[in-house]
């Protein structure tokens, strides 16, 4: 007899089959969701280990300012769900201007504590705990979104939801990883990715006399600038005040400056990385209208209402980046665009300016670890 | 897994399609059995060959380096990252060459090129 011919055992093959097929149209779904919940809680523990070290970095970094090990780690557990409530969108006339008011507020409430918890800290140094306290923040958020939907799903059996999560998994532990690799060099106050902006402008600056002597600080919060005379115009070169990790508002600082400065301000150029699209070479250069800035929105409402009411020209040129590079300690290849975006910029000084105008040059970005 | 264990799975992988191809073959009742047996054990065989596979280990990130320049000769000095560099922070020590001030012109990390399959 040879196989597939009918015997005396065929009754249990064709009995295993019928119940394979009723099983599977029965069941099928709920084997497929198992398997999800299994490759979601995978992703969790990796995520949970992920918050768990970040946690234990923070903490190790913190109470080298004045208190104990204790004292630390019960503060920064107080402080991990931290939130800032977004202002309500139904009616969105002065939306932002609430919202620059919650977020100037957040900064304060970030600022008291890092003080709180490490009252030895100065000097841009705890503007770096402050950085490390948010990158530990956001690790623990994604992990407690993640649990809840998985714990969710699990609950009411919702296959929509489990579903979701299993198939954003790999691009949430993808962020996580760049935030988690990024944690000890922000710890240590190395620059990162993020930071070329602020860098080129002050490299810009200091080749026309720009020193940390004639650096005016404060146009606005965290956010000075150079005044530096090039090819017969008046550049305001303005960054974020490092070496300590901020960003500043380097919106409301090109308003002040424009309205300060006044009519002779013609034209805005913006510098910041920018998100490449993967295939794209890390480090390369792109320029294009508009203002270069990822904030919330008050940022850049103010570059470009103050742009568009005096008529200025805005442009941006941009340094690409992926997440980890943007917030992990600087790649050499980012630190070799400087050349070429320094000339970018003087082409477009020579080119879309007069002698005797003035331009503003903003660096956007992460001062951490780049000094004046 | 070593080589041994590869090994093993391929003689029993090769043992396996034997047993089944016998038992696809032969007249016997319980030919059935032959094949199923043959199955399992070119399975087993199968899992032994791919078992072991190891996960493309982490690399440790590559080192941060700090790279000091002076300010007026070409001297470059690259060294380990410490506690307290930031670029564009001027050194105490000056230049062997010619005895200028030097600065720290970058902090970075040298990473590895994606590979070259993803290059499109």
């Amino acid at each position: 007899m040879q196989l597939g011919e009918p015997n005396e055992f065929s009754w249990i093959i064709n009995l295993a089959f019928f119940a394979f097929i009723i099983i599977f149209s029965l069941y099928g779904a709920k084997f497929q969701m198992w398997q999800w919940l299994k490759q979601i809680e995978t992703g969790l523990h990796e995520l949970k280990r992920m918050f768990i070290e970040s946690r234990q970095t923070a903490i190790d970094t913190f109470k080298q300012y004045g208190k104990s090990e204790e004292e630390v780690a019960k503060d920064l557990d107080r402080w991990m769900d931290y939130f800032t409530i977004m202002p309500v969108d139904l009616d969105p006339a002065g939306i932002l201007k609430r919202l620059d008011h919650l977020l100037d507020e957040s900064r304060d409430r970030y600022q008291e504590f890092v003080a709180e918890v490490a009252p030895e800290a100065t000097g841009g140094i705890d503007q770096n705990l402050e950085n490390t306290l948010e990158v530990t923040q956001v690790l623990g958020l994604i992990f407690r979104v993640v649990r809840h939907f998985y714990l969710l799903g699990k609950k009411t059996g919702s296959q929509i939801m489990i579903m979701q999560i299993q198939m954003q998994m790999p691009d949430l532990l993808r962020l996580a990883k760049a935030y988690f690799d990024a944690l000890g060099a922000i710890a240590e106050g190395k620059p990162i990715g993020d930071g070329i902006g602020p860098l080129v402008v002050t490299k810009f600056a200091r080749e026309y006399g720009g020193t940390p002597d004639n650096y005016n600080h404060e146009i606005s919060r965290d956010v000075g600038y150079y005044k530096v005379e090039t090819e017969g115009r008046t550049v305001y070169a303005l960054r974020a005040t490092g070496p300590g990790g901020t960003v500043g508002k380097p919106g409301f600082a090109v308003k002040h400056l424009v309205d300060k400065f006044g009519d002779k301000v013609t034209r805005i150029i913006t510098i910041d990385a920018a998100l490449k699209l993967e295939g794209e070479e890390l480090g390369r250069v792109s320029e294009g209208t508009g203002a270069a800035i990822g904030d919330l929105g008050p940022e850049k409402y103010a570059m470009e209402q103050t742009a568009t009411e005096r008529g200025i020209g805005i442009e941006a040129i941009v340094i690409k980046e992926d997440e980890a590079a943007a917030v992990g300690v600087m790649d050499k290849r980012i630190l070799d665009a400087v050349p070429e975006v320094i000339e970018r910029i003087k082409t477009s000084i020579l080119k879309r300016t007069k002698p005797g105008d003035s331009v503003i040059l903003a660096g956007i970005g992460n001062t951490i670890g780049i000094g004046l | 897994m070593g080589i041994a264990g590869k090994l093993l799975g391929l003689v029993f992988a090769v043992s396996g399609f034997l047993i089944l191809w016998w038992g696809m073959g032969t007249n016997d009742a319980l030919s059935l059995l032959y094949s199923f047996i043959g199955m399992f054990v070119m399975a087993m065989g199968f899992a032994l060959l791919t078992s072991g596979r190891q996960q493309k280990e982490e690399k440790p990130p590559p080192p941060t380096v700090t790279e000091i320049r002076c300010s007026s000769c070409d001297f470059k000095e690259i060294r380990d990252f410490q506690k307290g560099d930031y670029v564009l922070k001027a050194v105490e020590a000056t230049c062997p060459k010619c005895q200028g001030a030097m600065t720290i012109e970058g902090v970075y990390m040298v990473r590895e090129d994606t590979e070259d399959k993803d290059r499109i």
